[in-house]
Parts: structure tokens; C-alpha cells; sequence
């Protein structure tokens, strides 16, 4: 049971280090933000396609920039303490309700991401190193190859060409079907349909990365001592493939993935953007173009939560991969 | 697609001689039926529903449909009642008696009256509303001797607030649920109610809005749709797909990109038209900073308006959607005599010729390696037909011996750098004309609009006290034929003057699923409350 305790202890501790990583990150975001010329009142002037002084000043009151930047760090800073985010002027709501409405979908559109992609990944890995120089090695190799060198945006849209509008089988876009307003076991069967092709999308490209780190780790596994061990031992390949290599193997696709969940989300704003996926990243750049800043830092920090959690996960998957790893 | 085949010309056939022989009143056929959902796209998302609040282009595509106006305006750009059943205006213009509908309703059941149109105007349309602000300056107060009755008191005629009064620039909203509260921060800003002919049902961010037919609505019968969904696509290509897999019905305001408008409406099922534009007339133009050197100097400014191919523009960057400008007036203002092509005229077929021979005239020369000067040509970051349009200034400029650099930065910066800091030499820019010169030309033009930090104002710095005395006369000048005259003369001075290079009155596109009908009724278009609107079937 001292594992067990030994890891709430770890993940404790690293929780408690993540505190000041934060501080540290909201206060970098605070300041680059604030580098970017032009305000959110420009801005929101601007669509209206006119304006008058009087308004504009109005506006530039309402959103606190008439303030010195140190008030309006040090308002920022009480924000974040108190996991209020602040109130986002243009979308006329508190931050923190824009995010948390958002957050399901991205979720959903990343949690789909990841499996498709880990798990097509290795698999596809393991299957190309099985037969190293064959055919099938070959057409996964070439196969990871364009998935990695073509651009998000180009995939998506063909995907839709060819899916929605030739084959109509998918819809080109969206999360629901919303003329129809389904309900229950319905609905989650239209949002499955709206997720296939982002998911898709999006998962090819880490799918290709993963390919290829798989492929060369057991390769590289391969030619290890206890791989001869064990089939001096008699195992057939196939348990030696599944039981000893896979695991070791594994691991450094873990810690890609593990780094590359920022990524992501950098990555669904291209996709969300192409599929009218109402997800985190099409807001966090929406509000880069209008210099929603409050809504800007309230996406950055959760992002930067959301790593920090990963990240822990991510060693802590380690250890239950290789028990040779032990949580300091 | 160059071959003109056999099926193309069939259907040009068909489709002309049903032009001619059919009369107007055969092709507008069918009885309007209940029912059916309209989805539209709306680009960007609207930021609020506060019509009242923000002339934000999104927001009007969506409040027209539950905020009624005094008004609604027809295609001559004449006021036609709506909440408003008649009005009369007094012989020295300054007081305007409007007779309102009995019996119209909000959404929330409560009746409308008098009280709600005082209050509208003068607590909060010209209070905050950044266009009525200015439109409604000269208010001073609205009487309303009875329920059915608002008196208007103006300070000075004010000609040009007729044309405000449409549900999308003037909405009505209830005084009751508004008055005493802080109107800036309204808890209805996102949970409206009007009169118009749909109700709010919903708003899901990131994915769509839900307006539900009025069955309370004034217009007995009316509307005809069940619902109207709003969705807000960001990618191009995406709107296209979804309006050619009729997953949106509706799209304006270039929605549709011009080059995909060609291709879609070639599918049958698949519509476009560009009426509904009327009150809008943007222009396309290029800006001088007239501040700085060398275009301080008029001859400079001349010599490059002429040098701007319109009909190259209009047909390679906006596949045609346009028509050359003339002046800082559109031609959609001829009906009502204010608009005039009586000025120099810029677009001539020798127009790199005389700009060259104007240039080495005014001491500009050629230095060895063939350029006279060199300029930064920045790019109104609203999108690739700009970019491409930048691109051919640039080709443009490079003929008369001009080297220009092409910048390209984003909304904010390219806002703070042309209307803040006029640290800008050569932009791209478009004006909307708005619904009069009052409205949507004084700002770029008059000495008064050069304010600093306000967006969408006289960038240029560019004035002269005559055409500001005209601008001035003709912004109270009541008799609509003195008023064209000075309209005209404005033109005539400013166009002489060249602060800006007026090169296309660009022609938004909408594109539409053609089983819906009615969908475009008055020079509103977009902006309109779609009560008309029914399903063909």
C-alpha cells in the first residue's frame, strides 16, 4: 500500500510546485498580452463600422483601459487568485462561464484525438517494425508520411469534399444538427456523426508522429538483451512483441503525447475553425482578434492548468508502465 | 470552366425568355404558407444582442428579426410605416408628429405605446448608441400627448433621421423592463424582447441562435417561417460547403466568397442576388495620409487616382461584383437626387499616361533605376480579396515609377495605426454610405470627424472650410432639391481635392437556398425582419 500512498504524496507535491509555475505563466500572458498594439474598444468600434468619440471613450472606461497597467495586473492577479477570470465586455459574460461552456467540446474533440490517434498509432507502429523493409512497412511508413506533411486545414477540407458534399454521408460542419433539436440517444448519435471528421482530421497528423516514434522504439527494443532472453526462453514473437516490448516501447510515445497536449490545442484551433467545432480554440482565437484579453488570459491559464494535470498523469503513467520508475 | 455547353445555353434560354415573357407578378407566384426553418449564417458570431447598444454589423443581421422601427424603407429609399403608422413634419422641420400602430405587442405580452418610443430615443438610442449618438444629436425632447402619439422636437431640421428609423439602426425596446436600470450592462441585452416578428429562444455560443415565430405579431398571418436558426461558420470554404449541401439556406455580406459565387448558383436549388444593399453602399477606396509627404500634395493625389484601372479591380479582385466610384457619394443615392457623376473624372483609359506626365510636371522625377519614390502601402485586414487588391496597387503604383511595400497586420493594429497613431503613409480602406451622407460621408470628410482614437473617421486629415460649410447646410436643409445642390457641389470640391482614390461602389453578394421566398424585400436586405419569408414547396 506504500505505493499507493507514495504516489498521492508525489502528486500532492506536484501540485503544490505547480502554484508558483502558474503565477509565473499568468504573469508572462499578462505582459505579452498587453505588447500586441491595439484594444478591445478599436476593436468592437471597428465592427460597428462607425463611432463617435464620446462612445469610444465609453468603451475604453467600461473595459478598465483607462487604468495604468500595474491596476489592472494587480485586478488581474485577485482574478486568478479567486478563480474568477474576470468578465469578458464583448461577449457580455464572465469568462469563466465562456470557458467551462466551451470546455465539453474541446474535451470531447481532444479525448477523441488522443485514442484515435495513440491508439491507431501504435498500432500501426508495432506492425511496421513486425516486418521491417516489407511492403507493409513500406505503405505505413509512406502512409505517416503525407499524414505528417500535409497542412490541417487542406485534410479537413478535402475530407469534407469528399464526405459531405459528394458522398453526403457527414455533415460538413457544427456540433448538432441544429434545425433538428434532438434529444437523448438521438443527439449523441448526431454528435458522434459531427465529431467523425474533426477527429479524424486532427488525429491523422499526431497518428503520423506517433507511426514513426512507435516504429523506431521497437526496433531499437528489438535488439535488446532480455528480447533475446526471452526468445531464448521459446516465446513465441507475438508474446514477446505484446508482453516485454510494447511496454518499454511505448514510453516515448507517452512523453510525446504528454508534451504535445498544448499542441493540441493550438492544433484543434485550425480544425475547430475548418468544422465550426465550438470548442475552446476557435475562442481563444476569437478573442486574440478582438482583444478580449480577460477572455485570452482566462483561456491561457486553463490551458496552462490543463498541461500541468497532464503532465502529471503522464508520470504517473510511467511508473505503471515501468515499474522501475519511481515517483520522487 | 470556359466551354459554354449545350445544357448552359438551354438553361440562359429558359431563364431569359422566362424573364420575358412572364410579367413581374408571375415570377414572385404562390401563396405564402406557415411553416418551415430558415438557417442562416451570420459572420462573425454577433458579440451581444444589443442592437441598441452596438452598431456591430452581426448583431443587425439578428435583431432586425425581434426589434421593430419606427419605419421600414423601400427600394426608392422612401420611409414605409411599421410601428410608425403615419408622421408629418412640421414646415421648419424641427418637429415631427409620428401616429403609432394600436394594438401591436412585446414578446413578453405587455402593450406598446408612446412611453417606449420616448424612451427608446432619448434614454437610449441617443445616449449610447454609437451611430445615434450623432444621428439624434439635435433631439431635444419627444412629447406624447397620448399613448398613440410621439412628438419629435428638434433643434435644427434634421432631413437625414427619417432615414434611422429601421428596426436594425432605431430599435424599440420596452421601457419597462429598461427603465431604472443600468441600460449599459441590461440583463435582456442577451435575453431580448421586442415587437418584431420572431422571439428569442436561445443562444448556444459557438454554435447557433434560435428565434422562434411570433404568433402575437402585428402583421396579422404573419410571419410565415416556424423558426430561424443563425449559425456562425469561420471558415470560407466551410460556408460553402454548407450552403451547397443546403445546410444553410441563407448567406449575406459575403458570406459566400465571391469566387465560390459563380460555381454554387450554377447548382440547381442554389440562388444570389445583389439587392438588399441599398442603405449600406460601401466603396471601396484607398486612403492618403494627407499629412505627410508627398501626399500633402494634391497633384501627387490626382496623378495616383488615375493611375487605378477600376474595371481591372472590379472584374480580377471582386469578380465583378461592382461598379467604378466616382466620388465620396455612392449611386444608390440617385433616387433621391444626391448623388451626382458631374466631377473629375479619374477613370479614364490613359490614366497611367497622364499620371506619369503629372508626376514629372510636379517635379516628382525618375531617378535611374525608374522609381520616383518609395511608399508603404498598408492592407485593410478584412479579408483575401484586400490582399489581392493591395497586390494590384502595388502593380499599379510600380507603372508611374512608384515603389510601394505591402504591410498586412491584424484588425487592432491596423485600427490603432490608421485612426490612432496616423502612422500610415497609403491604406486600403472601405466607407459604407450608410443610409444618408449625414450618417455614413460627413465622418470621412469633415474637419470635425478628424478624431484622434475614433475608428472609421476622416483618417485622411484632409478638410477644407467650403466643403465643411456644405456638409454643414446641407445636414439641416430641409427642401430635398437645395439639398442635392449642395450635395453636389460637396462632391464636385472634394472629388477635386482627391483625399481618397474612390475606386469601386462594391456590390455585397448574398447567396440563398431558392425554395425560400421573400427573402430579400427592401434596400435593408439583411437588416430586414424576414416576417415575408416562406418556403416554396
Amino acid at each position: 500500500m506504500s505505493v499507493a500512498r507514495d504516489r498521492a504524496r508525489y502528486i500532492a507535491r506536484r501540485v503544490a510546485g505547480a502554484v508558483p509555475t502558474i503565477l509565473l505563466i499568468v504573469t508572462l500572458n499578462f505582459l505579452l498580452v498587453h505588447l500586441a498594439p491595439g484594444n478591445a474598444a478599436d476593436v468592437l468600434a471597428g465592427e460597428a463600422g462607425s463611432a463617435t468619440p464620446e462612445y469610444m471613450a465609453y468603451l475604453r472606461h467600461q473595459f478598465g483601459l483607462d487604468q495604468p497597467l500595474y491596476i489592472q495586473y494587480l485586478d488581474y492577479l485577485k482574478n486568478v487568485v479567486t478563480f474568477d477570470l474576470g468578465y469578458s465586455f464583448r461577449e457580455g459574460m464572465p469568462v469563466r462561464d465562456l470557458i467551462f461552456q466551451r470546455l465539453g467540446p474541446t474535451l470531447l474533440l481532444m479525448g477523441t484525438t488522443i485514442v484515435l490517434s495513440i491508439g491507431l498509432g501504435i498500432l500501426l507502429g508495432i506492425f511496421g517494425a513486425s516486418r521491417p523493409g516489407s511492403l507493409r512497412d513500406n505503405v505505413i511508413s509512406v502512409f505517416a508520411l503525407v499524414a505528417y506533411a500535409t497542412p490541417l486545414f487542406w485534410v479537413g477540407l478535402m475530407l469534407i469534399v469528399l464526405f459531405a458534399i459528394d458522398l453526403r454521408w457527414l455533415p460538413t460542419s457544427g456540433m448538432v444538427n441544429i434545425a433538428a433539436f434532438y434529444t437523448g440517444w438521438q443527439k449523441v448519435g448526431d454528435v458522434a456523426r459531427h465529431l467523425v471528421l474533426p477527429a479524424v482530421t486532427l488525429s491523422l497528423f499526431y497518428m503520423a508522429l506517433y507511426v514513426r516514434l512507435m516504429r523506431s522504439s521497437m526496433l531499437e527494443q528489438r535488439g535488446m538483451d532480455y528480447v533475446v532472453t526471452a526468445r531464448s526462453k521459446g516465446l513465441t514473437e507475438r508474446a514477446i512483441t505484446f508482453r516485454h516490448v510494447l511496454r518499454n516501447a511505448s514510453l516515448p510515445v507517452v512523453t510525446m503525447a504528454g508534451v504535445q497536449i498544448g499542441n493540441l490545442l493550438g492544433g484543434s484551433v485550425v480544425v475547430e475553425t475548418v468544422f465550426g467545432w465550438p470548442g475552446i480554440g476557435l475562442l481563444a482565437f476569437r478573442a486574440l482578434f478582438s482583444r478580449d484579453l480577460n477572455l485570452l488570459l482566462g483561456i491561457f491559464f486553463v490551458a496552462a492548468c490543463l498541461v500541468i494535470v497532464v503532465n502529471i498523469i503522464v508520470d504517473v503513467i510511467y511508473t505503471l508502465l515501468d515499474p522501475r520508475i519511481r515517483l520522487r | 470552366m470556359s466551354i459554354f455547353t449545350r445544357r448552359d445555353f438551354l438553361q440562359a434560354l429558359a431563364a431569359s425568355s422566362g424573364a420575358v415573357l412572364l410579367p413581374e407578378a408571375a415570377l414572385a407566384q404562390g401563396t405564402p404558407k406557415q411553416g418551415g426553418t430558415l438557417v442562416m449564417d451570420v459572420l462573425p458570431e454577433p458579440p451581444t444582442l444589443a442592437s441598441y447598444l452596438s452598431t456591430s454589423g452581426p448583431i443587425g443581421q439578428v435583431s432586425a428579426k425581434f426589434y421593430d422601427g419606427l419605419c421600414e424603407y423601400n427600394f426608392d429609399l422612401k420611409p414605409q410605416p411599421s410601428l410608425a403608422t403615419s408622421w408629418t413634419i412640421s414646415p421648419d422641420g424641427k418637429t415631427i408628429t409620428f401616429k403609432l400602430r394600436d394594438g401591436v405587442k412585446f414578446h413578453d405580452g405587455s402593450p406598446f405605446t408612446s412611453a417606449d418610443v420616448q424612451f427608446s430615443f432619448t434614454e437610449v438610442l441617443k445616449k449610447f448608441h454609437p451611430r445615434g449618438i450623432n444621428t439624434f444629436r439635435g433631439l431635444q425632447a419627444i412629447d406624447t400627448p397620448d399613448p398613440m402619439t410621439a412628438v419629435f422636437h428638434l433643434e435644427t431640421p434634421a432631413p437625414f433621421m427619417m432615414m434611422a428609423l429601421s428596426g436594425y439602426e432605431s430599435p424599440i425596446v420596452p421601457k419597462a423592463l429598461f427603465a431604472g436600470t443600468d441600460i449599459q450592462n441590461s440583463k435582456y441585452a442577451n435575453n431580448p424582447v421586442g415587437t418584431g416578428p420572431f422571439k428569442f429562444v436561445e443562444w448556444q455560443r459557438g454554435q447557433y441562435m434560435r428565434f422562434d415565430r411570433n404568433p402575437n405579431y402585428w402583421r396579422p398571418g404573419q410571419p410565415y417561417l416556424d423558426r430561424i436558426v443563425a449559425r456562425f461558420i469561420g471558415d470560407a470554404q466551410t460556408r460553402s460547403a454548407a450552403m451547397q449541401t443546403l445546410e444553410i439556406n441563407y448567406g449575406a455580406f459575403g458570406a459566400i466568397p465571391y469566387f465560390d459565387v459563380a460555381r454554387l448558383t450554377k447548382i440547381p436549388g442554389i440562388a444570389s442576388t445583389t439587392k438588399g444593399y441599398e442603405m449600406q453602399s460601401p466603396v471601396v477606396m484607398l486612403d492618403f495620409n494627407t499629412r505627410v509627404k508627398p501626399f500633402d500634395d494634391v497633384r501627387v493625389r490626382q496623378a495616383i487616382s488615375y493611375a487605378i484601372d477600376r474595371k481591372f479591380v472590379i472584374d480580377n479582385v471582386w469578380f465583378g461584383f461592382g461598379k467604378p466610384a466616382t466620388g465620396p457619394i455612392s449611386s444608390n443615392f440617385a433616387p433621391s437626387g444626391i448623388y451626382t457623376s458631374d466631377v473629375k473624372n479619374y477613370n479614364v483609359p490613359n490614366g497611367a499616361d497622364i499620371a506619369n506626365k503629372m508626376l514629372d510636371d510636379a517635379g516628382y522625377k525618375r531617378k535611374a533605376d525608374g522609381t520616383r519614390f518609395e511608399i508603404i502601402h498598408d492592407i485593410t485586414p478584412y479579408g483575401d480579396e484586400w490582399q489581392r487588391y493591395g497586390e494590384y496597387v502595388k502593380q499599379a503604383l510600380a507603372k508611374i515609377g512608384i515603389k510601394a511595400t505591402l504591410r498586412y497586420e491584424d484588425v487592432p493594429t491596423w485600427l490603432r495605426r490608421v485612426y490612432t497613431d496616423y502612422d500610415f503613409q497609403f491604406t486600403s480602406n472601405w466607407l459604407q454610405n450608410l443610409a444618408d451622407p449625414v450618417i455614413g460621408v460627413d465622418r470621412q470628410y469633415s474637419s470635425w470627424s478628424i478624431k484622434k482614437g475614433t475608428v472609421f473617421v476622416n483618417d485622411s486629415g484632409w478638410s477644407s472650410p467650403e466643403t465643411d460649410r456644405l456638409m454643414k447646410e446641407a445636414a439641416v436643409e430641409v427642401d430635398p432639391k437645395k439639398r442635392a445642390e449642395l450635395y453636389h457641389q460637396f462632391q464636385k470640391l472634394t472629388v477635386e481635392a482627391a483625399p481618397i482614390v474612390w475606386v469601386m461602389e462594391l456590390n455585397f453578394v448574398t447567396v440563398y437556398d431558392s425554395k425560400f421566398k421573400n427573402l430579400v424585400v427592401s434596400p435593408l436586405g439583411t437588416y430586414s425582419p424576414f416576417n415575408e419569408v416562406y418556403v416554396q414547396t
